[in-house]
């Protein structure tokens, strides 16, 4: 059902997005997950509201500082920073997708497992 | 049989406890929260992009309206931006004088703020008398300033004028009212049982939580987040031996606490200055020359950091402000709200983390 009073605000969402400090924190989160900083704005705006979209940079910055401290297999998927600090993937996918890149891991070199895994997180943030 | 259905809540963006317009779409289950959506737009006004490309003499009235509230720390936050960028010392005076006026600015948006709370949780009585107590503070800005809300006290090297010593009596003598004043709202607010039902316990949020939404100022500092007041990195400030003040609870009671106990120590801190106020010029003098930093100062709602490059001739070529209610609404959107148990606490939560919708739309 469509209500009158629902705008359209994808406008607003990518002018939030390409002001200076967040065109930053945007392009590095595109870098960090491997895709293009098109798709990643397409993505962000899709499912985020104004507010965190806002938010965006200082969840980045903090992400950066306090997320995955200790596992390796966690810290380069980026577990906590891609679930809890900006979150583009729900916990349960992102729990499989380490399960899966952990156990490879025994099976193939460290960093073709993470490069893995970071596709299927590619995969999941695009779905 | 009692029915429970799913229902979404659109609360404004006119909305009676709102003091800007915002829009807050609640997903609900009966009386529980599920998701909150926020929707911004309503008051953009692109001042960023209207900074660009003028001189330093424009930005600096331009950056004290980003917020109508707290217009005094935009206003120190720039323009101790533009010193780190050309290197220009401040007088002892004048950084003790701008540190009274910076505190006179943060009682009037601590008690505005926690004017908004108590008004929502419908104690007109308590609301109206903080109003009132707000009225003798802001007169004091005048009385040192020359305005009420738009003081552009600050400028590069110093302050525009003096404290003159019959103008710190009687803003003494005020305090001493205020500090009276604000005993007995205290006393009120604490122990209020209506207030307490109101307040205790609603809007929970974590330290972990609050870290990671990097929430900033008395939000922040309700949730027991330590290191969170940027005062205690800055220099006058230190001089003062300023120390920051934190609870644990992490709820609505918390935060309105917090602003309240903030209001005394911004008493002390003036007094502090009044007495300890150095001779001297009140301007030192300086250019502003090409550059580029980003400076982060304590607002009443938190961090506030402007980045700024500028030419040679002191124009701003760029400009980006991070104001903290930007981080705060955005938590008390997704964290506190997000699992209320009843939706008539979804207002005051939102009031409690003191949202300045201009400031986050700027």
């Amino acid at each position: 059902m469509k209500y009158l009073y629902e705008k359209d605000l994808r406008q607003m969402k990518y002018n939030i997005l390409t002001s200076t400090k967040h065109d930053e924190a945007v392009r590095a989160i595109a870098e960090r997950l491997g895709m293009s900083d098109a798709k990643l704005r397409m993505v962000l705006i899709r499912r985020f509201d104004m507010s965190l979209l806002e938010n965006l940079e200082s969840r980045w910055q903090m992400g950066q500082r306090h997320a995955d401290d200790g596992d390796p297999v966690a810290k380069g998927l980026g577990y906590e920073l891609f679930t809890r600090f900006i979150p583009l993937v729900d916990t349960e996918t992102m729990q499989t997708i380490y399960s899966d890149t952990t156990a490879m891991t025994q099976e193939i070199p460290f960093d073709e497992a993470i490069a893995r895994g970071k596709e299927q997180i590619r995969e999941a943030v695009l779905s | 049989m009692k029915k429970t259905v799913d229902v979404s809540v659109p609360l404004g963006p006119m909305h009676p406890c709102w003091k800007e317009p915002v829009r807050l779409k609640c997903e609900t289950a009966g009386e529980r929260v599920l998701k909150t959506e926020l929707e911004l737009g309503y008051m953009k006004k692109g001042i960023e992009r209207i900074m660009r490309g003028r001189p330093w003499q424009e930005v600096m009235f331009l950056a004290e309206r980003v917020c109508g509230i707290c217009s005094v720390v935009h206003n120190m936050v720039f323009i101790e931006t533009m010193e780190e960028i050309s290197d220009i010392p401040v007088p002892p005076r004048a950084a003790y004088l701008r540190v009274v006026v910076n505190e006179l600015d943060r009682m009037a948006s601590h008690l505005i703020a926690n004017f908004s709370y108590c008004y929502t949780i419908e104690h007109e009585t308590l609301a109206m008398y903080l109003l009132n107590t707000r009225e003798i503070v802001l007169d004091n800005l005048e009385r040192i300033t020359g305005s009420r809300i738009n003081t552009a006290y600050m400028i590069p090297g110093g302050v525009r004028f003096d404290l003159l010593p019959e103008d710190a009596a009687a803003m003494l003598a005020d305090l001493v009212k205020v500090e009276d004043e604000m005993k007995r709202y205290v006393r009120i607010f604490e122990t209020g049982p209506l207030i307490a039902l109101r307040s205790k316990g609603i809007g929970f949020m974590s330290r972990e939580e609050a870290i990671r939404s990097h929430t900033v100022g008395p939000t922040a500092r309700a949730s027991g987040v330590e290191d969170s007041d940027l005062r205690l990195r800055h220099p006058t400030y230190q001089a003062l031996d300023f120390k920051q003040i934190t609870r644990t609870e992490g709820d609505n009671f918390a935060r309105i606490m917090v602003r309240f106990q903030e209001v005394f120590q911004s008493i002390d801190l003036i007094r502090k200055c009044v007495e300890t106020l150095p001779d001297g010029p009140i301007r030192g003098g300086g250019l502003c020359k090409a550059g580029e930093a980003s400076y982060a100062g304590e607002a009443p709602r938190g961090e506030l950091t402007y980045t700024i490059k500028t030419d040679e001739y002191g124009r701003v070529v760029d400009i980006a402000i991070r104001t903290p209610s930007i981080m705060n609404i955005e938590a008390c959107a997704h964290t506190m709200i997000k699992g209320a148990t009843s939706i008539a606490d979804v207002t005051s939560t939102f009031i409690s983390s003191d949202p300045c919708v201009a400031c986050n739309e700027r």
